[in-house]
């Protein structure tokens, strides 16, 4: 598979519309994240990919040719639901080989899978005694059992602790190096931002913007955070140079450092300032806005009247 | 009709279901009391076909029905409150597939349990009685299937598993006490008017009448009816093996049917 495109989905509960004609497509070789608050309707898009929900109008394409979700399908892709609670009877070794036998896998891929997430050591123990992290890794390991060319995660960091994450974010790239497809849905942008290669948002089933990092920044045109290291000793106020810097941004002074946040078409200026403090500044670093602030900042755009 | 994912399935259900603790403990107290009826029965001397026999038929028309509804009241619903329904669906399997593959895994289930149960009081019982307990085997069988498959249509229905659990609770007074009960008050009502062959054609549609009544055949002959003044044939073998399956048929393809329709949404 080299693309999917899910085009114009439209589906409705009721009188409810969960998705307006929401068009999203996937890559091989990205990572598309798909973000928005409760009831923006990214799970809701999941599972009409996973064929789970019916959309009300809407197509799927996949290599450029209309496609149904059905077995063949099926078996192309990896799924993480949301909060999945395995059975508390069984081990985890057990869940997983379910999951191997349903796909015609065998027990070395399981022990790679256990292996892959660091639960080897827990593979014996009943799923019962496993905490929220270690179920979560559990579902991970069910994901990517088949080493399926589509990975779907919903909510993947639920649970997860700081080393789970970073496995996660690892498992991610590894999928991306591969040349095979993420889609994941989060509320978390901060903790994948690395990973993302393309944003979706969504509110109230509706896509209100999709594009790179790097476009969505551009979009909403957020400060940039430009933080210049000062040395001590130099006889130039620090004071003259805060001023100097004010004219860019709001700045935030610190003992050996100052920090000023530039809107992006005014980077360059910044630096032109400092021939008229000259051995002041040592070192700077650009921060560009976090992809958080992005997604708060295209929510707020949409809300506004 | 079943596939990879399917016989996956099967073999899962039935070890994950005798894992279960309530399935477990209500195995165990069937087993136990089988054992004593069976006991009871030999130290009496009476013969098995009118003393164990017909207490053990009472017996596993009471216990049957509940082991079989715990078994199955949550196949479906259960998976859909875990989140592991969208899981399982986004396998290489069909729906129908899911649901006869959750109907035979945790039928295997069943059928241990019973066979446990019966054969501990068949064992008990031993010698030329253990023949004639031996004859509640295959209808016991049927009974727990026909209800693991109400249990399971039960699950496919309802969108939580306290719901289902109640549910099948009603569905198990319902059948095992309250629908003779009601044939009675009808048979007041009419003052005796409505036919006995209606009165006998309404007990066989109860699953558990139905066994009642193979078991009457079985173990005193077809014409035992007569011999308590009742004017009624019991069912052919035929007839009760159709109504047997036809309940299972119908309840498994109505959950498929259920399964089918559902938006998974969660």
């Amino acid at each position: 598979m080299n693309s999917i495109v899910l085009r114009d989905i439209s589906v409705r509960f009721g009188n409810v519309d969960a998705l307006r004609g929401v068009t999203v497509e996937l890559r091989r070789g990205e990572v598309v994240m798909m973000v928005g608050p409760n009831g923006a309707g990214k799970s809701t898009l999941t599972r009409v990919l996973l064929g789970l929900i019916q959309p009300t109008a809407g197509s799927l394409v996949v290599d450029g040719r209309a496609a149904t979700v059905d077995n063949t399908f099926k078996r192309e892709l990896g799924y993480l639901p949301e909060a999945v609670a395995f059975s508390d009877n069984l081990s985890g070794r057990q869940v997983l080989r379910f999951f191997a036998r349903a796909r015609g896998i065998g027990r070395r891929e399981v022990d790679a899978a256990l292996a892959r997430v660091s639960l080897s050591a827990a593979a014996q123990r009943a799923v019962r005694g496993y905490s929220k992290g270690m179920r979560q890794r559990l579902g991970l390991a069910v994901a990517i059992l088949a080493q399926p060319p589509l990975l779907i995660l919903d909510e993947p960091t639920g649970g997860l602790d700081g080393e789970g994450v970073a496995l996660l974010a690892s498992l991610i790239e590894e999928w991306r190096t591969a040349g095979r497809m993420v889609l994941l849905s989060s509320h978390h942008l901060d903790v994948l931002e690395q990973q993302v290669d393309r944003m979706v948002v969504l509110r109230q089933g509706k896509l209100i913007a999709a594009g790179t990092p790097r476009q969505l920044r551009e979009r909403v045109a957020l400060r940039h955070q430009v933080t210049f290291a000062l040395t001590s000793s130099h006889g130039a106020s620090h004071d003259d140079y805060a001023a100097a810097l004010g004219q860019f941004g709001p700045v935030t002074t610190q003992t050996d450092q100052m920090t000023v946040e530039v809107l992006p078409e005014r980077m360059l200026e910044v630096t032109s300032i400092h021939p008229r403090f000259p051995g002041l500044v040592t070192g700077l670093a650009v921060e560009p806005p976090s992809l958080e602030m992005v997604y708060r900042r295209l929510l707020a755009e949409e809300t506004q009247p | 009709m079943i596939g990879p994912v399917g016989r996956a399935l099967v073999w899962y259900e039935f070890i994950e279901r005798v894992r279960d603790r309530w399935v477990i403990v209500i195995s165990v107290l069937f087993a136990g009391l089988a054992s004593a009826v069976s006991l009871y029965g030999k130290s009496a001397g009476g013969n098995a076909a009118t003393l164990a026999g017909p207490s053990l038929v009472t017996l596993a028309s009471l216990f049957i029905p509940l082991v079989a509804l715990v078994l199955s009241h949550d196949a479906i619903v259960g998976e859909r409150e875990r989140n592991t329904l969208g899981l399982l669906l986004s396998l290489p399997v069909g729906r129908f597939e899911v649901v006869a593959a959750k109907f035979l895994g945790r039928g295997l289930a069943l059928v241990l349990s019973i066979a446990l149960g019966l054969g501990a009081a068949i064992a008990v019982a031993g010698g030329e009685q253990a023949g004639v307990l031996a004859k509640l085997l295959v209808p016991t069988l049927l009974l727990g299937l026909v209800f693991l498959s109400l249990g399971v249509l039960v699950s496919s229905l309802t969108s939580r598993t306290v719901v289902a659990a109640s549910t099948v609770i009603v569905l198990w007074f319902g059948l095992v006490f309250f629908y003779d009960l009601l044939l009675l008050a009808l048979l007041v009502i009419t003052d005796g008017d409505i036919g006995v062959d209606t009165i006998a054609h309404l007990v066989e549609g109860n699953p558990t009448g139905l066994y009642r009544l193979e078991m009457m055949e079985r173990l005193a002959g077809g014409k035992s009816l007569e011999t308590l003044g009742g004017q009624a044939e019991l069912p052919t073998p035929l007839r009760t093996g159709i109504t047997w399956l036809t309940w299972i048929v119908v309840s498994l393809l109505l959950s498929g049917w259920a399964l089918a329709r559902r938006q998974v949404a969660r």
